[in-house]
């Protein structure tokens, strides 16, 4: 009622009702914080530990890099034999599709040795592809006919196949066998896949069924007496690869190569990339701590650090020439 | 003398100097006609009887109360920065007015209603009332949504964003089975669940509106029934028509003509407060010929205009007994106020529920938007092009892929286009090439979707609430004296106050405290402000006199827990008023009681009586009011109080030239202080005069038609050959910190222009004390009355200016910011300068300048003001107020600063945000408002940033997909906890562009090279590898979250 305030507020009154807002450091926005400030020895000194870091770190991953051995043997032209004109209608014709090739080691190689193949310009990550598969169907023998999204290769008159898809349709179906001064190199093709996959993703009481009896057949035919926990070239497959060429574990060389061994291998090229102009490399190759043989990864940190190398030195000269 | 009830008509606004416009001091003034029959006399004049004595402890409790300082006055400083300004000032000689901006509440009552314009409604008939119209009831209905309504209108709400829109489109796109890239039920999920949880919130406001509704329409209020006696009606039952009385304390029902009133003169006292959250008393009267009816027995007719917003103004007019009389907005109580002081009233409903000025006036306020928004939005039209270009890119090339591997297609095995399971081969999920292509562009939009960031309007929305959270608890906003808060009233403009680039200031409780204090008076051409005489003799008891009756002010007795003591409030509804009343008491004329008819003041501890005969409301044209008081003795005595410009033409210049003289420099004096100044002044009438007054103000006061222009004739008749007695001066003080915030705003690159309606003067002088101006700033003032003049005094202006700026700025730079130039120009001179071809130059003089004044400027011109900036730059505008004078510039200013004073509250409703100093905008200015755009525009720029580093690295992988849109990146939310953990960043520099085109894209060049950088070198170093898509997803994932992690911290 009374509003004017000349000086009739009762001062004790008003501080007990006060809509004064309560302190805190987090209302007033007064929690500590820092903020770096770019002073130019800041980034003179943040440029050289990007340096003191990365060089080291570059050169480490290049030698690793070039330690390790690696043979690659492109084989998919040579194993068409000269009289077949036509590539796809060899590969797709009854004839014998053996092949031999010779591998020269060039440097020794250490146990494990991995065999790979190497597929080129096969979109494994194509839309379609990717998605024509059933996971349930793999992981769980009671879903042996859900086979939704497996679409074309769901059923063959009416019973449903298993493993589903087009993935599992089109397995990789070559095979290798090495050979040293006539002596079997074994390639041991246990525990090429994920354990994670082996374990919860397929399942170790799901047997493949009226697989590959199709008018066509895709690539490799599965034994089915073994369930698909074991089948590791299929686990390996199904683990469809991110780019269009990639390598993927056939098995591992468990004794040493030794400089100048030379490899003898028979291969059954049976799958078919001619039809996509699609290249097939066998691959052996022994790893580091980085992985396999990729110069890259040294490259770019070795580039890296030479950059802030010489980032930091030019800051230099500019802050004592001309502060 | 009591039965002949003189005319009281509350004044539209009291004499409060703001309000007057135009004309500055003039030397040489018109000689009036002297008239030497009007000889004054103070001699003999006798104090009536007493009436009682009381509470004569009223008289020190009361002038405790009003704070006054006669002596305390200006320092010296003020007076040699006064001195200085006042040597520059040309003089210019103005006569007559020009009322640009005034509102005239008389004359828009006498305007003739037309009948197709016009509402009627017979008293006391609402049958009839309602017959031919039918008017709305009294319920009124505030929910927007029945049970019914409520899920269609709702949606078609929610989906007024364009950003639901789009969502709603993406998750339908999503239903086809061609297309689904994401999970069907998963897309719609995340826009479902939005528009559940705003639904939710809508529904629980409306059932809140429904239930206070309910509560508000079953209200009970007493009616007239036809036999005489008044029942209880719930409010919702009310109609047009119906007579309603209300009890003291009461909250009026809808809006009602007052019929009469216990007073028997007719007078009501309401509270406004929930309508425009003035606390004063305001006086409502009824119409003489109503009031003072036997009560049931009302028959007429009202016809009054149709329903509108307008809470200031009221046309109608009624027939009643054949006599026709014109209402006015004094006669009309409206919805949602309280009848205060008087212990019932009785009034006509003449609208009600819906048709209620009140709830017209209940939408909210105009919305703006925000810069940075408006910006955005221009940024989403270019990343939509963008989105658009690379859905393209992708479905091209995937058209060139299909279409050279045309004839692998079929046995591909990646591809596999025909299906072999069934008997007959078909294709396999193969719509042809065209369709191919456009399923393939669908489904990039699909998988690009978030380039337009959605979630980026839900986050802003967030960081927005945090942000007003922060400033309202904010210490530095609260204001000790007025225990307010900071008020955010509206949210989506926060980032605004970052970059406001000129600020419009209103004065008179802006930059001041709008608490009037009375600091010296000028009597008989004495001086009271440096002398410490005391105020005797007749002529200082007359001046005194004159200040304590000739005013509108109401005082009201208030309790206090102690019985015996109790205090006096005056209540009025301008602090001018009010501080002369209380400097009157203070010297021992204090005002005790006011009726229509009679005015009660104790002199020195006697009670006198007077009749106050009439009263001559103050009005804009004639800058002041004059009370024609019976004295007991049965003389006549007419007091004015005015603007010195209008007071000097009727003063009697054959009495007393000297006196006038002193009077008039005393008045420069004051003036150049900064000081409010009125000029008192006195007449003595004799028989003959009062009678030929009084005739015509009967004949006026019960005119029907122009009853207005009438009495203002005879106001202006009577109010001639005044015998001066002298002036007092206000001080309005300026509010704490006011010169420290308006360097430092200065000092932040703000430009602070002042628009006040006060005199030139005046507001130059405060303009020193305010530092806004100094003394090394050159004035270039704009002061003419025509056209031409005005024209010519601009160019030369912007001529001199551009000169000084060109001479000084080229010279050297420390020259350039001592030699800075204000621009002090008048509102007389604006109204030839606004809305013409000049607008131009007149902004390209005021861009030249660091300081604006503009003085003697009316509302309409201050928005003309801030319009003429608004409109040719695109800096941001601020304008800060608190007086209803500059609700039409907060308004019009992009970002409106109301301050919650002493002038009543519609500043505040109409702005944006409110607070209780001015000082405080410096803190709000340059600390939130720097955070909050710096923060909000980085927010901003991240969304953007980081969902565009998501979508290129899609694209890049998709290049290696054939083109087919397999998504390695399955998570989205990413980094949106980052968005509430933004780190505390105070940095000195002031208002850098936190968000503009240029960093816009700058921002997606980065974008652009980032995401190379994330896909580029795992992609390389994955080469002919055994990586598989989920885990070179992962990588990718990994990175862009890493990097946009490093880029927030």
């Amino acid at each position: 009622m009374a509003t004017n305030t000349a000086g009739s507020n009762d001062p004790t009154l008003n501080r007990r009702q006060t809509k004064r807002p309560k302190y805190s450091k987090f209302t007033q926005q007064e929690l500590p914080a820092c903020k770096p400030i770019l002073t130019p020895q800041a980034v003179i000194s943040a440029f050289l530990i990007v340096t003191v870091v990365f060089i080291p770190i570059g050169v480490a991953s290049l030698i690793a890099s070039r330690d390790v051995v690696e043979i690659v043997d492109r084989y998919e032209a040579e194993c068409v034999p000269s009289n077949w004109t036509d590539k796809v209608a060899y590969i797709q014709s009854g004839a014998d599709k053996t092949c031999k090739r010779e591998l020269h080691v060039e440097k020794r190689m250490k146990a494990p040795i991995y065999v790979y193949y190497q597929l080129d310009n096969f979109y494994q990550n194509h839309r379609r592809y990717v998605k024509s598969r059933n996971d349930e169907q793999l992981r769980d023998a009671g879903k042996g006919n859900s086979t939704s999204g497996c679409d074309p290769e769901t059923n063959i008159n009416g019973v449903p196949i298993v493993p589903c898809g087009l993935i599992a349709w089109s397995m990789f179906n070559d095979t290798y066998s090495f050979s040293r001064n006539k002596n079997n190199v074994t390639v041991n093709k246990k525990g090429i896949s994920w354990k994670s996959d082996r374990d919860h993703k397929f399942g170790s009481d799901v047997f493949p069924k009226n697989f590959q009896n199709g008018a066509i057949k895709g690539g490799a035919s599965l034994n089915e007496t073994i369930p698909l926990s074991q089948q590791e070239d299929l686990i390996v497959w199904m683990r469809t690869a991110a780019l269009p060429t990639f390598r993927k574990l056939y098995g591992k060389i468990e004794v040493d190569l030794e400089k100048g061994d030379v490899i003898n291998v028979v291969l059954k090229n049976n799958y078919n990339t001619y039809s996509f102009s699609g290249k097939k490399k066998l691959v052996l190759s022994t790893t580091s701590w980085l992985g396999g043989k990729n110069d890259f990864l040294g490259i770019a940190y070795l580039s890296v650090g030479g950059l802030s190398f010489f980032l930091s030195m030019a800051f230099t000269i500019v802050y004592f020439v001309k502060p | 003398m009591d039965s002949k009830r003189p005319l009281l008509l509350q004044s539209p606004r009291t004499p409060n100097d703001q309000e007057f416009p135009t004309i500055p001091v003039f030397p040489e003034l018109p000689k009036s006609k002297s008239s030497s029959s009007n000889t004054v006399t103070f001699s003999g004049v006798e104090y009536g009887q007493q009436v009682d004595n009381k509470t004569s402890s009223n008289s020190s409790t009361s002038s405790s109360k009003s704070a006054m300082s006669i002596h305390s006055m200006s320092s010296s400083k003020r007076n040699n920065s006064l001195n200085h300004s006042g040597s520059k000032k040309p003089v210019t000689v103005r006569y007559g007015s020009k009322g640009g901006g005034d509102s005239d509440g008389l004359t828009m009552s006498q305007r003739e209603l037309r009948d197709e314009d016009a509402r009627l409604v017979y008293i006391n008939d609402p049958e009839k009332t309602n017959e031919s119209f039918e008017f709305f009831g009294n319920s009124i209905r505030t929910a927007k949504y029945s049970i019914l309504t409520f899920i269609p209108r709702n949606l078609f709400e929610q989906f007024h964003r364009v950003a639901y829109v789009y969502f709603l489109i993406i998750a339908i796109l999503n239903q086809l089975p061609q297309l689904a890239v994401f999970g069907r039920y998963v897309s719609i999920l995340p826009l479902a669940f939005v528009l559940f949880v705003t639904g939710v919130k809508d529904a629980f406001e409306d059932w809140r509106r429904h239930n206070s509704d309910k509560v508000e329409n079953n209200r009970l209020a007493s009616v007239l029934i036809h036999d005489g006696s008044f029942i209880d009606k719930k409010w919702k039952d009310i109609r047009v028509g119906e007579i309603v009385k209300i009890k003291t304390n009461e909250t009026i029902p809808c809006d009602i003509v007052l019929l009469s009133t216990s007073d028997p003169t007719g007078v009501a006292y309401v509270q406004t407060i929930n309508l425009d959250g003035e606390s004063n008393l305001k006086t409502r009267y009824a119409k003489q010929e109503t009031g003072s009816k036997v009560q049931p027995r009302y028959t007429g007719l009202i016809k009054c205009e149709k329903p509108n917003r307008n809470i200031y103004g009221f046309m109608a007019n009624m027939e009643i007994d054949g006599k026709k009389l014109s209402l006015g907005s004094t006669n009309i109580v409206l919805r949602g106020c309280e009848l205060k002081n008087t212990s019932w009233a009785l009034g006509v409903a003449v609208y009600c529920g819906r048709d209620t000025k009140a709830m017209l006036n209940s939408s909210g306020a105009p919305s703006k938007r925000s810069r940075l928004e408006t910006r955005m939005n221009y940024e989403i039209i270019m990343l939509s092009s963008f989105l658009v270009a690379l859905c393209t890119i992708t479905s091209v090339c995937a058209a060139v892929w299909l279409k050279r591997h045309k004839d692998e297609l079929n046995l591909l095995p990646y591809y596999r286009k025909l299906d072999f399971s069934k008997p007959k081969v078909e294709d396999y999920k193969y719509y042809g090439w065209g369709l191919e292509i456009f399923f393939t562009f669908l489904m990039s939009v699909i998988v690009y979707q978030v380039m337009i960031p959605i979630a980026l309007y839900i986050s802003m929305e967030l960081v927005r609430v945090g942000q007003a959270y922060f400033m309202i608890e904010d210490h530095r906003l609260y204001d000790e004296a007025t225990d307010s808060k900071f008020q955010c009233r509206a949210l989506n403009i926060n980032e605004d106050l970052g970059q406001i680039k000129y600020v419009f200031s209103d004065k008179t409780g802006t930059l001041t405290e709008n608490k009037m204090e009375f600091q010296c008076a000028s009597i008989w051409g004495v001086d009271y402000s440096s002398t410490k005489a005391s105020m005797d003799g007749e002529q200082g008891e007359y001046s005194v006199q004159a200040l304590a009756t000739c005013n509108t002010i109401v005082p009201l007795v208030v309790d206090t827990p102690d019985s015996d003591v109790k205090l006096l409030d005056y209540q009025g509804e301008s602090p001018d008023e009010q501080a002369l009343a209380y400097a009157a008491a203070a010297y021992g004329f204090m005002l005790i009681e006011r009726t229509s008819g009679h005015i009660v003041i104790d002199i020195h501890g006697k009670r006198l009586k007077f009749n106050v005969l009439g009263l001559h409301e103050f009005d804009s044209d004639r800058k002041r009011m004059s009370v024609i008081l019976g004295y007991p003795d049965n003389s006549v005595k007419l007091f004015v109080k005015g603007a010195d410009t209008t007071m000097f033409n009727v003063i009697d210049k054959s009495y007393n030239m000297d006196l006038i003289k002193s009077t008039e420099t005393h008045l420069h004096s004051y003036s150049s202080l900064g000081l409010r100044t009125l000029v008192i002044g006195m007449k003595e009438l004799n028989t003959s005069e009062f009678e030929q007054w009084h005739a015509a103000y009967e004949a006026a006061s019960t005119a029907v038609f122009g009853r207005a222009a009438m009495l203002k004739k005879i106001s202006n008749n009577v109010e001639n050959n005044v015998c001066i007695l002298g002036a007092s001066a206000i001080e309005d003080k300026l509010q704490q910190g006011v010169p420290e915030a308006i360097e430092s705003l200065r000092a932040a690159g703000i430009k602070v222009w002042v628009l006040t309606g006060d005199k030139q003067e005046t507001a130059i002088s405060i303009g020193f004390s305010s530092k806004l101006l100094t003394r090394n700033m050159t004035q270039v003032i704009i002061n003419s009355n025509n056209r031409v003049s005005c024209r010519k005094n601009l160019k030369d202006a912007l001529e001199r200016s551009r000169k000084l700026m060109s001479t000084y700025g080229v010279g050297n730079n420390d020259g350039a910011v001592a030699n800075q130039i204000a621009l002090i120009i008048d509102g007389g001179s604006l109204v030839h300068i606004l809305d013409s071809e000049h607008e131009e130059e007149l902004f390209q003089l005021a861009s030249l300048c660091s300081v604006v004044l503009c003085c003697r400027v009316a509302p309409l011109q201050k928005a003309g003001i801030v319009s003429l900036v608004k409109n040719r730059t695109s800096d941001m505008t601020l304008a800060i107020g608190d007086g209803a004078n500059d609700v039409s510039m907060i308004q019009m200013a992009d970002v409106g600063v109301g301050i919650s004073g002493q002038e009543g509250r519609q500043a505040v409703m109409s702005s944006d945000f409110a607070m209780g100093q001015f000082r405080f905008l410096v803190p709000l200015l340059l600390i939130h408002g720097h955070w909050n755009y710096q923060r909000l525009g980085y927010m901003i720029l991240y969304n953007f940033y980081r969902n565009a580093v998501l979508v290129l690295v899609l694209f890049w992988y998709v290049l290696y997909t054939a083109f087919t849109l397999t998504t390695a990146i399955n998570e989205w939310n990413l980094g949106r906890s980052t968005l509430l953990k933004f780190p505390q960043l105070y940095s000195a520099g002031q208002r850098d562009e936190a968000y503009n085109k240029k960093l816009f894209l700058l921002t997606m060049a980065d974008t652009l090279w980032q995401s190379m950088v994330i896909f580029w070198p795992p992609l390389f170093a994955y080469w002919k590898s055994t990586i598989d898509i989920a885990s070179i997803g992962d990588l990718w994932t990994l990175a862009t979250n890493s990097k946009s992690d490093f880029n927030v911290n």
